[in-house]
């Protein structure tokens, strides 16, 4: 029982890193446009596709195809911001508009994926070891996505914080009027924060390939898993979105093993619940009064 | 009213359409139509008045499934399951609406709470694995054909019932137009604050809109449940197809009685189109359409194709 809990609690915390670029990249996109990405975890799928075409059908290597996934997934989020998010800002549509809107977004890249792909589980065939340490199994798969996660998270902090680019993404999300003042063009942010997110949904893609495998109706559980996490760290707040991760992922992983997945994901979906109705602003957020 | 002798004229072409074409295919397409243009109009009682919903699949699953099991179970005519199945999912609309409601939950919120509930009716129908059947889902006992239990094995039986359905919840639309709540809801939805400095009471009202909405939901899950025989978690509870209601209502468009009719006719006619167009190498296409067609709805004409219409004709 003891080794079985932790197995679950440490396959948890490797998942919790990956749902943490997750989160980080639906926090991006809120926190500097103000958008609830709704179809963010289709993103990852398509990603996933991508890496299975690219491997299966031109043969490359899955290192290659992992990197060439990258650009491609920025590209199409570039094309979001051009033909659903821009109009969406124009129209001057209210925060439910835009969520709906992106929601009938999620039913378009689905069915997408299933005229082109087909409705049947497709997955690149890799064996990679597993590792024990003692009763304690890891599979390699896992720890590789734990590790890159890690350090995709420092990379983006190094950004955010380091580069011109990446202040002027901050100043967005803080004070939009006052960055135009300072010479920052919104809309160019507003591209190179959507091109960064669809990124990142590659990044994703590239590090689950090799633990799952992919059916058109594989993003949808992911999307809510990102806004789970991301109400349970607070909207737009970063290291509220890391820390819920890691919770996210223990609770479902050992509630998982204690019980069955339906139940760990009810409990997920209660905790988001919650958060809510009893704490809006997330756990770490603070209430902004209007 | 000079639409009356249009719509006159509408109902005794839907009555009598059958005799003219008895053929089993469109009497199906038409009964289908009925019993999603009900739940539709049930979702749109309270999306009028920006309660969107995006977890209706909560009620679909909790009618379908109380009146299903009970009938499997212990043989209780659909009819009372029906009315048991539109309790529970009363209560269950009051305990999360007065939760939402009593928090100041609304809109984009609102619609993210409602979309998390729907998928945990899913996921309760489906854990509890023993009872329901799972993902798998049941299929009802037959009965042969038998009003009292609702079952029949002539199409043309439903197409009737769920049509009575229909009217009654265009006449329920009706009066909710003609009572003080709609006055009250109408206040609330378009400045809570103003609304209840005068007094109104926002939480009352919002709970009993979202009530209604349940019941007629529930009954509609009921009606699906018969015609088709077969239930399953993935079509009446869950993301896809809470989305599925909202999105029909949305694109005839929901602040009119006659919109979330229209917009379910357009969609099922779509994608019986495509499906018969087309076959099995497409399947999926028709609801790319439907879902770039619904994205630039949303975006360019937030009140719907009917209501876009009515309102154009308006104007002239």
């Amino acid at each position: 029982m003891f080794d079985l809990l932790m197995n679950a609690a440490i396959n948890g915390l490797l998942l919790g890193g990956v749902l943490a670029l997750l989160a980080f990249g639906m926090n991006l996109i809120f926190g500097v446009i103000k958008i609830i990405h709704m179809a963010y975890g289709q993103c990852v799928m398509l990603g996933m596709y991508f890496v299975y075409t690219l491997v299966t059908f031109l043969g490359l290597p899955i290192l290659l195809a992992c990197l060439l996934t990258l650009p491609l997934m920025g590209v199409i989020g570039m094309g979001l911001q051009m033909f659903v998010i821009n109009p969406l800002l124009r129209a001057k549509a209210n925060p439910l508009t835009q969520l709906l809107a992106l929601a009938g977004l999620t039913i378009v890249i689905e069915n997408l994926a299933q005229v082109i792909w087909g409705a049947d589980l497709r997955g690149i065939n890799i064996q990679l070891p597993l590792i024990s340490f003692g009763n304690v199994f890891l599979r390699t798969s896992n720890l590789i996505a734990f590790f890159g996660a890690l350090l995709t998270l420092w990379g983006l902090y190094m950004f955010l914080n380091r580069t011109y680019v990446g202040l002027a993404i901050r100043s967005i999300a803080q004070d939009v009027d006052s960055s135009r003042l300072m010479g920052i063009n919104p809309q160019a942010i507003y591209y190179v924060t959507m091109a960064a997110g669809g990124v990142l949904t590659g990044v994703i893609a590239a590090f689950f390939s090799p633990i799952y495998a992919v059916h058109p109706h594989f993003g949808g559980s992911f999307t809510m898993m990102a806004f789970i996490i991301v109400v349970l760290g607070g909207m737009g707040n970063m290291l509220g979105g890391f820390i819920g991760a890691f919770v996210i992922g223990l609770v479902t992983s050992l509630s998982a093993a204690l019980t069955s997945t339906e139940i760990a994901d009810i409990l997920a979906l209660v905790i988001f619940i919650a958060v809510i109705l009893i704490r809006p602003q997330g756990l770490l957020g603070i209430r902004v009064s209007k | 009213m000079r639409a009356a002798p249009v719509l006159i004229v509408i109902f005794a072409a839907v009555l009598i359409f059958p005799y003219f074409f008895p053929s089993p295919y469109l009497i199906h397409i038409g009964t289908l139509i009925f019993i999603l243009s009900f739940i539709t109009t049930a979702w749109s009682y309270m999306g009028r008045f920006g309660l969107v919903s995006l977890g209706h699949g909560a009620f679909l699953g909790i009618g379908a499934y109380t009146s299903g099991l009970l009938f499997n179970y212990y043989g209780l005519s659909p009819w009372i399951g029906m009315l048991l199945g539109g309790g529970v999912a009363v209560l269950f609309a009051m305990i999360i609406g007065y939760a939402c409601f009593r928090f100041g939950v609304i809109g984009d919120y609102f619609a993210l709470v409602t979309l998390a509930l729907g998928e945990v009716v899913a996921l309760t129908i489906i854990a509890f694995r023993d009872i329901t059947g799972g993902s798998l889902g049941f299929t009802l006992k037959s009965m042969g054909t038998s009003l009292l239990y609702l079952q029949s094995e002539q199409k043309i039986h439903f197409y009737y019932i769920s049509l009575g359905f229909l009217i009654l919840s265009l006449l329920v639309w009706k009066w909710i137009d003609r009572s003080k709540m709609q006055k009250a809801l109408r206040a609330i939805g378009e400045d809570e604050i103003a609304a209840s400095t005068l007094g109104v009471g926002i939480i009352r009202f919002k709970v009993i809109i979202t009530s209604i909405s349940a019941f007629t939901t529930a009954i509609g899950a009921v009606l699906y449940a018969q015609y088709i025989t077969y239930l399953n978690p993935h079509t009446l509870a869950g993301v896809p197809p809470s989305l599925e209601i909202a999105f029909k209502a949305i694109l005839g468009g929901m602040f009119s009685l006659w919109g979330p009719t229209i917009g379910t006719a357009l969609i099922v006619s779509l994608e019986e189109y495509f499906r018969v167009a087309y076959g099995s190498t497409f399947v999926g296409f028709s609801q790319i359409i439907y879902g770039l067609a619904l994205v630039l709805l949303i975006i360019f004409l937030p009140k719907g194709i009917y209501g876009s219409l009515y309102e154009f004709f308006k104007k002239k």
